[in-house]
């Protein structure tokens, strides 16, 4: 049972998408319409499928039934689909996943530079600027290791959007976070959502999706269960095992 | 223009097979005293005071830091030294491979037991378990688990290494294919059929230890 | 060169709990332990005593040693090449196939695991009397002993390394090809800049290992008389017939081009470690 709720056109439309396994289902059916500017926040118990969803839409994980189109580009499709969309579509992961043995400058100089062919000079200044915008312009020239976690978080954030994404996807951002450190990270993600970009974050912070979404989808067991505004889908009929799940985490 | 002629290696099965009989005790023995030599070095090294340890780690790395052929060339050679007489080559080359497999040993084992976590042996002192069954129920058992693959590749070694024994002459299976070889110069079946043999005996064994390497990494999750 | 997997911890977690509190009979038994140590040095000092033929060792002339200094450097420097030829080929080709491997194209990498498992699986000095007596025969062209010995080390080396790459490259953590994925870089980029150097870093101490390894597998190639120094100190104790200086010689020529190389590899492990 899913609702789709289009605010605008759509720049992600997921139909039908499925996922096994082996035998276990992973993806049952999950269709999802994202529009431009919108900020989606998925929530839900573990192991529902909510990160294996985020990554399907950027081909990390391959689908076995279904369709998703980005911006006009489909998976299934050829090879060099899934290619054009990662180039416009940005990741941040739990695990930063940030490359230990570069400094941070050269972490976010390097996509620039190889998939999109632009000059280091440009892929420099740009870097210098983003992670300004980001807070840590004055580590730039450091190692990963030599930052604390929400740091280092924060530079996964700055060079994902160097890339300049059109949509930027989140996968459990502050799940690996000291509890001290959560706060700047989603400082860093609101002032996000509110300069305009579009996101899809898979989060644990209730409270915060709350806050920044401009829809709320729960999903379970892989499926989408509810996919509502806000409003609706804190106070509105719940399903109940929506119901069961938000009393657990609030 | 190629030839290949079973028939060559099929005819010289009993002499190989007396290669193999030298192959063999060459094995078997150098493990044997290999393991008794190691256990003591590595022992040794862990629990000694003084001189021992130092000579304990001084012997391990002497020993694997030479070459086996080296070695067996220079005990086949300095026998007369020591004992006035000179060792047969079979002697030479078992002294020689018990030293070697003993110091690669000493270190396997001395792995498997520093391997150990801490922790557990800090608590059952702390739970004042005798010295003793802190070693035989503790510290021992896991080691040897962790020692299993590596046992298995130091074994392997041994198999390899025996080889080499017949640049001294002894008549191991490489010694006996060589020199049948030599003879009707069917080097290329010769070899190949002593490689095959090796290879059945050595890949299972390194199958095997990869099996109880992929068990204990489950195992520790 | 028959590469053993035995290598001491580097972070021995147990450490010096050993020579600690022993309380108890224990205790008691320790204190007997430090009687080896006695016993030990009057094990020895009888052997040297009793067992060593000291009219021999007064005969022995280690000025012979010095009177072929030459020969015996040059042999040992020719060792260190061939060692360390095959040793860069062997990682080129080691970790090409490895990169093949994790390629996943099917048929290839049964033929390519097949490769590795026949090099490392079969002895040395087989290999070495294979390829320098046995493929001639079959192939028509034959091999001068450097040739063969040099192939065979390169072979066997490049299918360690091979064995050796696989487990570095899987080891790189995969949220790093993840990374490298999102961030839509070429696979070109991801494989030279991203997971290799972070692979090559994990290899490094197996390497280590292997590299003394092959040192030692090199002196193996004297049988075909290559020209290294095992050759050479075979053919000079057969002309001065003073087999022992010379090969106590040859021995700790090895075992010092063994230390340094286990010192180098320590050196770059904490080089790499390390960061600025």
């Amino acid at each position: 049972m899913m609702i789709h709720n289009q605010n605008g056109e759509a720049i992600i439309s997921c139909e039908n998408v499925s996922k096994r396994y082996g035998a276990f289902v992973a993806l049952r059916n999950v269709s999802l319409d994202v529009a431009r500017g919108e900020v989606v926040c998925i929530v839900g118990p573990s192991g529902g499928g909510k990160s294996t969803f985020l990554r399907t839409i950027n081909g990390l994980e391959s689908i076995d039934g279904g369709t998703i189109c980005f911006d006009g580009i489909t998976i299934p499709g050829p090879p060099r689909n899934v290619r054009l969309i990662r180039r416009e579509v940005g990741m941040v992961f739990q695990a930063f996943n940030l490359f230990p043995h570069m400094t941070i400058r050269k972490n976010l100089i390097l996509a620039p530079v190889r998939a999109r062919g632009i000059s280091y000079a440009e892929a420099n200044e740009k870097a210098e600027r983003l992670l300004r915008r980001v807070g840590i312009g004055d580590q730039i020239d450091k190692y990963p290791d030599q930052l604390s976690g929400g740091q280092q978080q924060r530079v996964a954030i700055a060079r994902a959007l160097a890339m300049e994404p059109k949509v930027m996807l989140f996968d459990e951002p502050t799940s690996a976070l000291d509890p001290e450190m959560v706060k700047e990270v989603l400082e860093v993600v609101r002032e996000l959502a509110a300069s305009g970009m579009t996101m899809i974050i898979v989060t644990h912070e209730i409270g915060f999706a709350r806050e920044i979404s401009s829809r709320m989808v729960f999903m379970m067991d892989g499926s989408v269960v509810v996919d509502e505004r806000p409003e609706e889908f804190f106070s509105g009929a719940p399903e109940p095992r929506l119901k069961s799940f938000l009393s657990k985490v609030l | 223009m190629i030839s290949f002629d079973v028939s060559e290696v099929i005819r010289s099965l009993p002499e190989l097979w007396i290669g193999l009989e030298f192959t063999l005790i060459l094995v078997f023995t150098s493990l044997g005293l290999g393991t008794l030599i190691g256990l003591l070095a590595c022992l040794g090294r862990l629990l000694g005071n003084g001189l021992l340890p130092w000579f304990c780690a001084a012997y391990t790395t002497i020993f694997r830091g030479i070459p086996e052929v080296v070695l067996m060339f220079w005990i086949y050679y300095c026998g007369p030294l020591l004992g006035g007489v000179r060792p047969s080559s079979l002697i030479a080359a078992l002294v020689a491979m018990s030293l070697y497999v003993g110091a690669l040993l000493s270190e396997v084992f001395r792995g498997g037991i520093l391997a150990v976590p801490k922790g557990q042996v800090e608590a059952a002192r702390s739970l004042g378990v005798p010295e003793f069954w802190v070693w035989t129920s503790v510290i021992l058992p896991q080691a040897f688990r962790v020692v299993i693959p590596a046992l298995i590749g130091v074994a392997a070694l041994t198999v390899k290494v025996s080889g080499i024994a017949s640049t001294i002459g002894v008549t191991d299976l490489v010694y006996q294919a060589n020199i049948i070889a030599g003879q009707s110069y069917r080097y290329f079946e010769l070899f190949t059929a002593v490689g095959i043999f090796y290879f059945f005996i050595l890949f299972p064994m390194s199958m095997l230890a990869k099996v109880y390497e992929r068990k204990l990494a489950m195992r520790s999750r | 060169m028959e590469a053993s997997s035995a290598t001491g911890p580097r972070e021995p977690s147990m450490a010096v709990h050993l020579s600690q509190e022993k309380p108890g009979v224990w205790q008691n038994l320790r204190a007997l332990l430090d009687v080896p140590s006695v016993v030990l040095t009057i094990a020895i000092a009888t052997a040297l005593y009793y067992f060593i033929d000291w009219s021999q060792i007064r005969v022995l002339d280690f000025g012979i040693v010095l009177k072929y200094w030459r020969p015996l450097t040059i042999a040992a420097g020719t060792t260190l090449l061939i060692t360390l030829g095959a040793f860069a080929v062997g990682l080129l080709l080691g970790v090409g196939l490895a990169i093949l491997l994790e390629l996943r194209i099917g048929p290839l990498r049964y033929v390519i695991n097949a490769y590795i498992e026949i090099w490392r699986n079969t002895p040395l000095i087989v290999q070495l009397f294979w390829i320098h007596f046995g493929l001639p025969v079959v192939t028509g062209i034959s091999t001068t002993a450097l040739e063969s010995g040099s192939l065979a080390l390169t072979l066997q080396s490049s299918a360690y390394l091979a064995d050796i790459a696989r487990a570095g490259i899987q080891a790189v953590p995969r949220g790093q090809w993840d990374a490298a994925s999102a961030l839509a870089l070429p696979a070109r980029t991801k494989w030279f800049e991203v997971i290799l150097p972070q692979a090559l870093k994990i290899m490094i101490p197996p390497l280590g290992n292997l590299a003394v390894s092959f040192l030692n597998g090199s002196a193996l190639l004297g049988v075909l008389s290559v020209g290294e120094l095992m050759t050479v100190s075979a053919k000079i104790s057969d002309y001065t017939s003073r087999p022992v200086e010379i090969m106590t010689v040859t021995a700790l020529l090895y075992l010092a081009m063994n230390l340094l190389t286990t010192y180098l590899t320590g050196r770059l492990e904490r080089f790499t470690g390390r960061r600025p």
